[in-house]
């Protein structure tokens, strides 16, 4: 019989090296996918599968749960306004700090991106003691300035103002980091044929700034969507956890936060299986049109 | 490249479904060895907040290591939601886990119905039995409606109203008037007097929001209809809706700093609560204050407001079950253990002849020297059995904002209820 040598036998080696990842991935990656399509097809609660669902699980979620369209709308609202708000803010902070006079950079640097490395639930605790309804320094300042004590925690659209404050503030830095070396990629030639050429800074920054960062700010984007759409951390600290589901009218009751509610408080594994799915197509779908957009502007620009 | 796709997936399902049945038939019930007294044992327990201190101290007892010398304990102890995270991710992953694990009552019911820990009614355990002496509604509430007993109940906490005399005094209220009031009605009214001299009663409606349905552990379905009888569910949103509307609450948030620091620095003159509660005030949040005062909730109302049950997960191994068992037994049903604990961590008894203990007849300095424990044993034996479904924690987080909607007033109370009911019906199809 002959031996052999799985390293030295040249069409078996190969794989025998990446094997390592394959395994893993296996393991770690495909089978829980694999697990939570079967899993979405059951109603599976602690004791295992109890009765095979079909797509009832799907199609309950879409045509009858009250909280899964209301989860999917109060996502997106954040999306908007906790997620999408971040670039309008970053890309001006990136261009400031990429300026050649601004003194102390790395300390602009390191004190916008302080908050990325807070821990989600030091800096959500934090900010639940500054929105405090009726000790918060929040509410301090707008007594101060005349008004009066806003509901933070026990009000729908404040609640969902203080969410999104928390997710701008925590991820601007990131965001900003992120274009700052997308910036420092552009060639300086550019810039001094634009100024040999008379452009304005507004100018230089729509015809050449703007455009050669379009590959950046679709990153960006898709981040911040798939972030987004599995926003959980900070809505579930501050509104209360799964007692709550999200508060007050549920107005912090996000989609990852309702999957969570699902799977650990209800132990409805399979719905809760169901909702990671749905999600998945949702990212899925919004990242392609954030793909057909950036790739319309980009030749727009160019 | 998308043929390699596809083909991952569907050997990602296959794999799936073989390792699920696997661990199915893995879980199906070995034969449980006998306890064996001459024989070593090491049993694991996971726990909660400060029951190991009070447990360190049972299993130190001298009671204890004569009974048994062959057993060392060890301890994985976490905070209250770290702990039922896990216990929760565990159970539902078919792990393994600690040989007893420790549950708070409002976490029984997802058990009570979704399986992962053995059921003690059966053999050898025979649960039911060895608890006859465990207040029943304690029981009742982690029995399945087949009749499975998934724990056994180590502590209660039945509700009182706590109250400071020297705040009740100097607004012109007479204590007995508190320890009579017949109905809500009654403390609404005392509460307003409160009020007009400068005091305030309740720190949050929410405090309360619990009691007309005696305490929430359970009894949220009726023949599977939720939140039923109505005029219960109800009462409950109308007692938050008065206690707000008449201003007589200080609007805390619960275990915020102002809420804990209200019980020292006389923000607030009454509380309803468990047994616990009563520790917690004596031990660290009003120890220096030696005018709080405990009484019947109106009405001599029952309601319990936390409790703490022992179980075994079903996947601890056959030969750990039975010493396992042996340790819930004596945590549950033998007096030293039960006194041990109460007397650690105030954590009232769950064993009902321990209530004619000496102990518990004995005046309490704390509380104006008056042998108030009579009062908790009273309330835990006039408890009713209410039955407990795995959709509780769904009904309990969608009636949570009902109550907040109608405190804040963004709901009726009609509203409220006919929402929080449709929203039930709805999620739990």
């Amino acid at each position: 019989m002959t031996k052999i040598n799985l390293l030295s036998d040249k069409r078996l080696a190969p794989y025998v090296f990446i094997s390592p990842f394959f395994i893993l991935f296996l393991v770690f990656g495909l089978y829980p996918i694999g697990f939570s399509i079967y899993l979405s097809l059951w109603r599976w609660t602690m004791r295992g599968p109890v009765e095979f669902m079909g797509i009832s699980n799907y199609v309950n979620l879409l045509t009858s749960d009250p909280f899964f369209w209301r989860a999917i709308t109060n996502t997106l609202w954040l999306l908007v306004f906790g997620s999408f708000t971040q670039h309008f803010v970053a890309i001006p902070l990136a261009i400031g700090l990429n300026d050649k006079v601004l003194k102390g950079k790395e300390f602009f640097k390191t004190a916008f991106f302080v908050p990325y490395i807070t821990s989600t639930v030091s800096a959500t605790l934090i900010f639940s003691q500054l929105f405090d309804n009726n000790f918060g320094w929040i509410n301090y300042l707008v007594n101060f300035f005349g008004g009066e004590n806003i509901s933070w925690f026990t009000a729908e659209w404040p609640a969902k103002v203080m969410i999104a404050t928390l997710i701008n503030w925590r991820f601007i830095g990131w965001n900003t980091i992120i274009y700052l070396a997308g910036l420092q990629s552009i060639p300086d030639t550019l810039y001094e044929a634009a100024y040999i050429d008379g452009a304005t800074k507004w100018q230089t920054h729509t015809r050449i700034t703007v455009p050669l960062l379009m590959p950046i700010i679709f990153f960006g984007v898709t981040m911040s969507i798939i972030g987004g759409m599995q926003l959980f951390d900070e809505p579930y600290v501050l509104m209360g956890g799964y007692q709550t589901m999200g508060g007050i009218a549920n107005t912090g009751l996000t989609s990852a936060y309702y999957l969570m509610f699902t799977g650990w408080s209800a132990t409805r594994f399979g719905k809760a299986s169901a909702i990671a799915w749905i999600l998945f197509f949702f990212i899925l779908l919004m990242t392609m049109v954030n793909r057909k957009i950036t790739k319309s502007l980009d030749k727009r620009s160019l | 490249m998308k043929r390699i796709l596809v083909f991952l997936l569907v050997l990602g399902a296959a794999l799936a479904t073989l390792v699920s049945c696997g661990q199915q038939a893995g879980a199906a019930g070995d034969s449980i060895a006998a306890y064996d007294p001459a024989q070593s044992y090491t049993v694991s327990i996971g726990l909660y907040g400060d029951l190991e201190a009070a447990y360190k101290e049972v299993f130190a007892s001298a009671d204890f290591k004569a009974k048994f010398p062959n057993i060392t304990i060890e301890y994985q102890t976490s905070d209250f939601g770290g702990h039922h995270n896990r216990l929760t991710t565990v159970l539902a992953a078919n792990e393994a886990t600690n040989d007893i694990e420790a549950l708070e009552v409002g976490y029984i019911a997802q058990f009570v119905a979704g399986g992962g820990l053995s059921n003690l009614a059966a053999a050898p355990f025979n649960g039911v039995s060895v608890g006859s002496g465990l207040v029943s509604f304690a029981m009742a509430n982690a029995t399945t409606t087949e009749g499975a007993l998934v724990a056994m109940p180590v502590d209660i906490a039945p509700a009182v109203m706590f109250y400071r005399e020297d705040l009740v005094r100097a607004a012109g209220v007479d204590p007995r008037e508190i320890e009579n009031a017949r109905n809500w009605d009654d403390i609404l009214a005392i509460s307003e007097r409160l009020k007009a001299a400068g005091q305030i009663a309740f720190p949050h409606p929410n405090d309360v929001a619990m009691v007309p349905l005696s305490g929430g552990k359970g009894g949220w379905f009726v023949n599977n209809q939720p939140l039923e009888p109505k005029a219960k569910f109800m009462g409950a949103l109308e007692l938050v809706k008065e206690i707000r509307d008449r201003g007589v609450d200080a609007d805390y948030g619960a275990w915020s700093g102002p809420w804990v620091e209200g019980f020292a620095n006389g923000d607030v003159a009454l509380m309803v609560n468990g047994a616990w509660f009563g520790g917690a005030l004596r031990t660290w949040m009003a120890p220096d204050i030696t005018d709080w005062r405990i009484t019947y909730l109106p009405g001599k109302a029952p309601a319990a407001l936390g409790g703490t049950y022992l179980g075994i997960p079903e996947q601890v191994p056959a030969d750990k079950k039975a010493v396992a068992w042996e340790i819930i037994k004596y945590l549950t049903t033998s007096e030293n253990a039960q006194l041990t604990v109460f007397r650690t961590i105030d954590a009232y008894p769950a064993l009902v002849s321990t209530y004619t203990n000496p102990v518990m007849n004995e005046n309490v300095p704390y509380f104006g020297n008056k042998p108030v424990r009579q009062i908790f044993a009273d309330v835990a034996q006039s408890m009713p059995n209410e039955q407990v479904s795995e959709y509780d924690a769904t009904a309990l987080a969608i009636w949570g904002n009902a109550v907040t909607g109608v405190i804040t007033g963004e709901l009726g109370v009609e509203e409220a209820y006919n929402e929080a009911r449709s929203q039930i019906i709805a999620t739990i199809q």
